[in-house]
């Protein structure tokens, strides 16, 4: 499965790294990096919940 | 389909405004969504049905997010009552001043000055914490934020309650409160960039308008919506912080022993109690609720406060626990109209609940005053009678 972020819509708040730091980070501009965008099973949980943090609906698992 | 349940519950009643959480109760077992015939709207009072509908906003319409023709007139045009794809432009000039990413240089300001009125609120020994804590900050911080100076300082509260209290139905409270509204509107489509103060953001919204960042004619509206959205709200938040942490000292001990739980307290503070009552919506077209049907045109309530105790969504609901983190909780909204103050709420409220829990033993809190309001749930009157410093 894949993370897709929908970069205009992302406002920086960062909830989705405290959720899942192993799989996104703000950088120094305070932009969302996806470090990893395809992911597997075992990433799925992670990916998922930092999805559902996301306050204004920015990122997806598809 | 079949029509939703059906309740004679008057949302806006005052009884109801002061104490919303047994109504809620009612209206949730009923259903997802229950039809209020005495004010003509459908409420939305589970979890999931609520975030659902804060989601699709092609369903659900922020055309009419207040309760009367007047005010969804007045605010049409702005972010907060646009759909995609007119809300997408409008949000993101909004935002460019006011996401995390704008504010990140302004932390260290903002959790000095919450730890230098902690400081000397902790002195006194006892308070008044609306006043002297829940509503002096978030001025403090908003005016300095914007560049407020002279009289408009000293009207921003009953300016940004107003703005909040004329999104009910046309009562009496949004009667009195439209002339006052008003008042904010007429300032904020004259302000001009030399009546703020330098280096302040509301400067730079000024500034980004001159060199085109964001359409002209914005900027004005743009500090309504700081004024009009930002003020109320957090500073319901940052009372409940006080009476929650006085009437739960446990809870406000996991939090001195743990600073690292500040952020899953402010959500639990949200979680617990709503700052906002009701928010509307007006829905598209039929649209199908768990097999009942809400018809194209209706006025919806989204109660965020029922969906925030709902037990199908969180064990155990009518609880305060800070250790439950409830990321998750509906205060802010969700979606594309999810609040867009939500980054400098957390920074005010953070700040508030370090330097408390860090300075604070315990707070013994006495009775709170509440006065019914038709948007923003907050208590009026908060006697701090004894603070026992760490």
């Amino acid at each position: 499965m894949r993370i897709v972020l929908d970069r205009p819509r992302c406002e920086g708040h960062g909830l989705c790294e405290e959720a899942a730091p192993q799989l996104m980070h703000l950088d120094d501009e305070g932009e969302l990096v996806l470090d990893r965008e395809e992911v597997d099973e075992a990433d799925a949980a992670l990916a998922n919940a930092a999805a559902r943090v996301c306050p204004v609906a920015a990122l997806r698992v598809v | 389909m079949t029509p939703p349940p059906a309740s004679d519950v008057d949302l806006f009643a005052d009884d109801v405004l002061v104490d919303p959480y047994p109504v809620y109760a009612e209206l949730r077992e009923l259903g997802p969504v229950v039809h209020l015939r005495k004010n003509d709207v459908y409420a939305l009072t589970r979890y999931d049905v609520i975030r659902g509908a804060l989601a699709d906003w092609e369903s659900f319409s922020s055309t009419s997010i207040a309760f009367n023709p007047m005010a969804n007139e007045a605010l049409t045009g702005t972010s907060l009552a646009s759909d995609p794809p007119v809300h997408t432009q409008l949000r993101a000039t909004l935002t460019e001043n006011l996401s995390p990413r704008a504010l990140r240089g302004l932390k260290g300001q903002i959790e000095a000055k919450a730890d230098a009125l902690v400081a000397e609120l902790v002195e006194k020994g006892s308070f008044e914490a609306i006043d002297a804590l829940a509503r002096a900050f978030p001025l403090e911080v908003v005016a300095d934020l914007i560049g407020f100076e002279g009289h408009v300082r000293d009207n921003m509260l009953r300016w940004g309650q107003a703005a909040m209290q004329v999104l009910g139905p046309m009562n009496q409270r949004t009667a009195e409160n439209f002339p006052i509204a008003g008042e904010l509107y007429a300032w904020c489509s004259q302000v001009k960039a030399t009546d703020l103060a330098e280096g302040s953001v509301g400067r730079g919204i000024f500034d980004a308008e001159a060199r085109g960042t964001i359409p002209p004619d914005t900027a004005g509206h743009i500090i309504h919506q700081y004024l009009g959205a930002g003020v109320d709200t957090t500073m319901a938040a940052i009372g409940n912080v006080v009476a929650l942490f006085g009437s739960h000292p446990d809870q406000l001990d996991l939090i001195r022993e743990d600073p690292s739980r500040v952020p899953a307290a402010f959500n639990e503070v949200l979680r617990f109690w709503a700052p906002i009552h009701a928010w509307g919506r007006r829905v598209t077209k039929d649209v199908d609720i768990d097999g009942t049907v809400v018809p194209a045109g209706a006025q919806v309530a989204i109660l965020l406060g029922a969906g925030n105790r709902d037990p199908r969504h969180y064990e155990n609901p009518d609880a305060f626990l800070v250790e439950r983190n409830p990321v998750d909780h509906l205060s802010f909204g969700y979606g594309p109209h999810g609040c867009a103050g939500q980054g400098l709420a957390r920074l005010e409220a953070h700040a508030v609940i370090e330097a408390l829990s860090r300075r604070v033993k315990r707070l013994v809190v006495g009775a709170e005053v509440r006065v019914p309001s038709n948007t923003t749930r907050s208590i009026e009157e908060l006697p701090v009678l004894e603070v026992i410093p760490a």
